[in-house]
Parts: structure tokens; C-alpha cells; sequence
């Protein structure tokens, strides 16, 4: 299809007019005829792909931006949301001491097989170790803070995140500690101290073993150590490639 | 101290003087609340109490102070976590009536003192956060926040601090994991009786008396013993000052046995320009001293009687130096004179320091 735009008064298209300043009459009328009257118009203009470098850029970035979008959709919780959803929270029926217990277990086992023989040592190949570590399921008791009343808050980990601690206390109450200004204190005792019975024995036998084996747990070497919370604000997945530098430390 | 705004920056130790009239004394109602008396019981912890005489007057104040025994008081090495165990709380902190003072400058070390049923501690920052027992920032205020100090107080007479209550296991936490190094103690009972299975001695204590230690005859220049007459009035002021100021300084001489007051002081007035105001008389005076752990009770006491019981032509001068206090080791004290004379004045000096 020609498209032409005419002016009414002049003889010439204003385009020749135009390319005639510019060119040669020969090289002005071959641009109007190939470039301008009988410029195709494509009815598929991106079948065949273009070859130009400049486009498939372009159509890569496109490209990209609508499958990020894509990703985005559903977008991610605001925190208010996240608190109305009530993701988080563990439910009455779930806040008891009892429940935790095998995932302290857990923990502990988890922890001294990090440490091998680092227990015994301890010292900075220890604290290299468990500053990578996962706390879930750790017991701690605030042992120093800058607010008194968290003095002696002792339970299991159930929720670490970036600025606080959530730990289930033994009364079944679940405390939410903030890692600002506070000093932890967790003890790893070293062996396990699960004592297999015979019960060939009987009865009589029952009684007296329990007592051994509260013995056996108040005398048992203990690896203790202090955490600064300070120093610790970062959530447990972030805090396993985290490169700890002493920083200056307003509570001491 | 009176209404001043606590100093930011050291400042000297105050005296105050009082010139006033003491009231009769009813020997079945001992006097509290008036003036000298309740400075004398208002004060804590008393180290040292000083009584200067006239020599002829001496033999009545032997009379007088074998009346009663010499005050006892123990020392003894015990944790704060033993003061809140068993038969010691029960008997003495929660029937009794005692007072305790730990070792420690207050500035510096972490100092407990129970009094009046009132446990006081004197923590450091680092032993305070891990008390976790709530108190007041103490000393300096300001200084951007840092409160590097804190005084907790707890009521140990009241109710709930029994051992199964909240409260009182908070203290026996603290005290088992923050306070729980074992520091040397002085302690005095001031009630009469002391309970029959003595709770003390697992603690080992040794028992100390304050035994009255008596200078006799010492040769002395007295100044002018009679305030001035008009003393009393808006007009006397600076001769109230001027006097007071006089014999304040020898009675504190008399009391460091300078030799200044002795008769036939010959010293070079370019060491020292002191001399003694007045007219010159010479007579012997004695002086008695108790040092020790004493109750402020039982100075009081004793002050009572000494005027009931001397005449009233003698002049006594009696004094109470409390432990020091502070980094700067400063203490505070009352002394008091009566002059000679049927009127019943006395002249009270209370230094006190700033902390």
C-alpha cells in the first residue's frame, strides 16, 4: 500500500521536498519510492525474529520482567498480615514443656556432634562452631540483661528470629525474650546419661536406680556457654554464613 | 541532707550546728523525736563514739557506764545467700532485730547493709544486671544514660518475703548466682534476747565487745566553755558561729590527743599557729572511747543518761563517728556539748558528707 500525505497546494509530497534538500535528486527520489512509498508493512512483525542485536536484548528484558512479576504473584505477607494470619503463633494446646523435650534431646545430640571434640576444649574453635549452629531446641536461661525482669527466664527455644528469642518455659508459658542487652547461658552436658535397666530384677530394684541416676546427672560434666544477644541479632538462617567480628559492646 | 539538689562533682562535707535547749527528761518516757536524740538514733551505722569529761566528774561517769554492759557485736564471713537460708532468716531477720553491714566501699565494691528489716545492696552495673532484682540508679545523675551504679532495696520484714513466694525466690536466685561470693560481716543485735538455738555458729563468728577505752588526766588549756549570751537571737549569729567553730575544733583536738591543748604546748608558731581561744584555764580532762560496730540505739541511750546522771555543773561533750562512706571515704558525725549550768543548752554539730 502507498502512504502518501499530500499537500493540497504543492505538486511534490512534502517528504520529496524534505529529501531533496538533503540528497541528490536521483538518491532522493530512490528513498522515496523504496523507503517511504513502497515501505512494506508487516502484518507479523516479530515472525521472522528479528536478527537485530538491539531487539533480542530488548526481548530478553521484557522477557524477564513479566516472569519476575510472575513470581511475585501472590506478592509476599506484610508483617501485619503475617500477624493477622496468625502463622507463627503456636496454639494453647501446643505450648507445653512436655512436647519439646524430645526436640531438646534432639538439639543436644545435634550440637555435641558439631562440636566433636571441641566439648572438651572449647575455647574459639567451639564458639566458630556454634555461631553457625541452629538454636531451636536449645535450653537457655537469661543469666544478664539490661531489663532485670528477664533475669532468670529459663525454657526451650521453640522460635528464633532476628531480634528475639521464643521459648517455652518448664510452667508451660511461652516467653518471648529479646536478644538486646541479654546474655544467655546454655549448658551441653557431655555423655548421655540414659541409663539402660535390666527389669529382670523386679520391682525392688526401681526404686534405687532412679536415685543413681539423678546422681549421675547433677555430678555430669557440663559444657556451658554464654551467648550475647547483641551480637546475635540475625535470623538463624542468615546467621550460617555470618562471619562474626568483635564489635564494641555496650553492656560490658 | 536538706532540700539541695544532689552535686554532680565531689563536694566537701557539711556541719550544722545547733544551738537549742534539751527538754526535760522524763526517765519513764526517754525522749525520741526531739532534736538531739533523734539526730543521735537517726544516723546508721556507728563506728566510733568519743564522750570527753571533766576529770572530777569521772567517777561518776564509771558508775554510770558499768551499769550496763559494753556493746557486743560479731563478726563473721557468711554469703548473702546464708542470710536468706533457714534458722538465720527465721530468727533473727524475721523475729528479731539486728543490723548487719558488709565489707566494701560503696563506691567501689558491691556493699550490703540490713537495717530496720531493710536489706540494701550497693551494686556495680555488671552485678545488677545479673541480679535481676529491680533497684535505683545510684550516685551522679545524668551522665548520658550510662547509670553505671544501682542500689536495690528490699523489704525483708514484710509478708510476702518467705521462702516459696516470688519475690523472695528472685533474692535467692540473685543471691545464689550474682551475690554469691561469701564477704566478711559485722553484725549487731540490738534486741535484748538472742534466740535459743543460736543459728550462728556454723557460720563461726568471732565475738568482738566495745570495750570503752579511758584516757585519764590529760593535762589540757580549756577554752571558753559558756556559749556567748546573746547566741540566741538573729544578732548573736556570727558569735554563735565564731564559738561554735572554736570549740568544735578543740574537742576535735582533745579527740585526736593533739598536743596542741596539753599545758605547756611549746611549738613553733611557724609549724603550727594554733592556740587555744579563751583565757587559758587549765584543768585535766578524760576522755573515753568506744569503737566498734554500735547500734545508733544504744548511743542514744547512752547519752540519755549521761545527762540524767551527771550533775549539772559538769560539761560533757559526746560523739558519734559513723563508718566511712563513699570513694572518698568520707563519714558523717554528730557531737554535742552541754555546757556547765543548770539550763539544760546543748551546742550539736552534724557533719554530713554529700553521698
Amino acid at each position: 500500500m502507498d502512504s502518501t500525505s499530500q499537500t493540497s497546494s504543492k505538486s511534490q509530497p512534502i517528504a520529496a521536498v524534505l529529501l531533496s534538500r538533503a540528497f541528490d535528486p536521483e538518491e532522493s527520489k530512490r528513498i522515496l519510492a523504496e523507503k517511504i512509498q513502497q515501505r512494506p508493512l508487516f502484518l507479523c512483525p516479530s515472525s521472522p525474529p528479528p536478527s537485530d542485536a538491539r531487539a533480542a536484548r530488548r526481548r530478553e528484558r521484557e522477557k524477564k520482567r513479566l516472569s519476575r512479576k510472575k513470581a511475585l504473584k501472590p506478592k509476599p505477607l506484610s508483617a501485619n498480615e503475617r500477624r493477622k494470619l496468625r502463622l507463627y503463633e503456636v496454639p494453647g494446646s501446643g505450648q507445653k514443656y512436655a512436647l519439646f523435650e524430645p526436640l531438646h534431646q534432639l538439639w543436644l545430640g545435634y550440637i555435641r556432634e558439631i562440636l566433636g571434640n571441641e566439648i572438651y576444649t572449647g575455647g574459639e574453635g567451639a564458639a566458630s562452631k556454634l555461631t553457625s549452629a541452629d538454636f531451636h531446641g536449645a535450653e537457655v536461661e537469661v543469666v544478664r540483661s539490661g531489663c532485670v525482669s528477664r533475669v532468670g527466664i529459663r525454657g526451650i527455644v521453640i522460635k528464633d528470629s532476628r531480634f528475639t528469642f521464643e521459648v517455652v518455659t518448664k510452667k508451660n508459658q511461652r516467653k518471648v525474650v529479646p536478644k538486646e542487652g541479654t546474655v544467655f547461658r546454655i549448658e551441653v552436658p557431655l555423655a548421655t546419661a540414659t541409663v539402660t535397666t535390666t527389669t529382670e530384677e523386679g520391682q525392688g530394684d526401681d526404686q534405687p536406680l532412679p536415685q543413681q541416676q539423678q546422681q549421675t546427672e547433677a555430678e555430669q560434666p557440663k559444657m556451658i556457654f554464654e551467648v550475647h544477644g547483641e551480637q546475635f541479632q540475625f535470623r538463624s538462617a542468615d546467621r550460617a554464613n555470618k562471619k562474626f567480628r568483635s564489635h564494641f559492646s555496650k553492656i560490658l | 541532707m536538706l532540700s539541695f539538689p544532689t552535686p554532680s562533682v565531689y563536694q566537701a562535707s557539711k556541719c550544722f550546728v545547733t544551738y537549742g535547749v534539751m527538754g526535760h527528761l522524763d526517765p519513764n518516757q526517754p525522749p525520741t523525736k526531739s532534736k538531739p536524740w533523734s539526730t543521735v538514733a537517726g544516723q546508721d551505722f556507728i563506728n566510733r563514739a568519743e564522750l570527753i569529761i571533766p576529770q572530777e566528774a569521772f567517777d561518776v561517769v564509771q558508775k554510770i557506764l558499768n551499769e550496763k554492759a559494753a556493746p557486743e557485736f560479731k563478726r563473721v564471713v557468711m554469703s548473702l545467700h546464708d542470710i536468706f537460708s533457714g534458722d538465720f532468716y527465721a530468727e533473727y531477720i524475721k523475729k528479731g532485730d539486728i543490723m548487719m553491714l558488709s565489707e566494701g566501699r560503696k563506691g567501689v565494691d558491691n556493699v550490703f547493709t540490713l537495717r530496720n528489716g531493710i536489706l540494701t545492696l550497693f551494686l556495680d552495673k555488671e552485678a545488677y544486671e545479673r541480679a535481676g532484682l529491680v533497684g535505683k540508679p545510684d550516685g551522679v545523675k545524668g551522665k548520658r544514660g550510662l547509670k553505671p551504679r544501682w542500689v536495690v532495696e528490699v523489704d525483708l520484714t514484710g509478708p510476702s518475703m518467705v521462702p516459696g513466694k516470688k519475690g523472695f525466690d528472685r533474692l535467692i536466685y540473685a543471691s545464689k548466682n550474682a551475690l554469691g561470693t561469701p564477704v566478711t560481716w559485722l553484725f549487731c543485735n540490738l534486741s535484748s534476747t538472742v534466740p535459743d538455738p543460736d543459728p550462728f555458729p556454723p557460720h563461726y563468728p568471732t565475738n568482738c565487745t566495745a570495750e570503752p577505752s579511758v584516757l585519764q588526766n590529760i593535762d589540757a588549756v580549756l577554752p571558753t566553755l559558756t556559749p556567748p549570751v546573746d547566741a540566741m537571737g538573729p544578732e548573736g549569729r556570727d558569735e554563735l558561729e565564731y564559738f561554735s567553730t572554736d570549740l568544735y575544733e578543740w574537742l576535735s583536738l582533745v579527740r585526736l590527743q593533739s598536743p596542741r591543748v596539753l599545758v605547756g604546748d611549746q611549738i613553733d608558731p611557724y609549724l603550727c599557729r594554733y592556740q587555744v581561744p579563751g583565757d587559758g584555764q587549765q584543768s585535766k580532762i578524760c576522755k573515753v572511747t568506744w569503737q566498734g560496730f554500735l547500734a545508733p540505739s544504744w548511743c542514744r541511750q547512752t547519752l540519755l543518761n549521761l545527762v540524767a546522771g551527771l550533775p549539772s555543773k559538769t560539761w560533757f561533750s559526746f560523739s558519734t563517728t559513723t563508718f566511712s562512706k563513699g570513694m572518698a571515704g568520707d563519714n558523717s558525725e554528730v557531737a554535742l556539748f552541754r555546757p556547765q549550768g543548770a539550763s539544760g543548752e546543748y551546742v550539736m554539730w552534724e557533719i554530713k558528707s554529700h553521698e
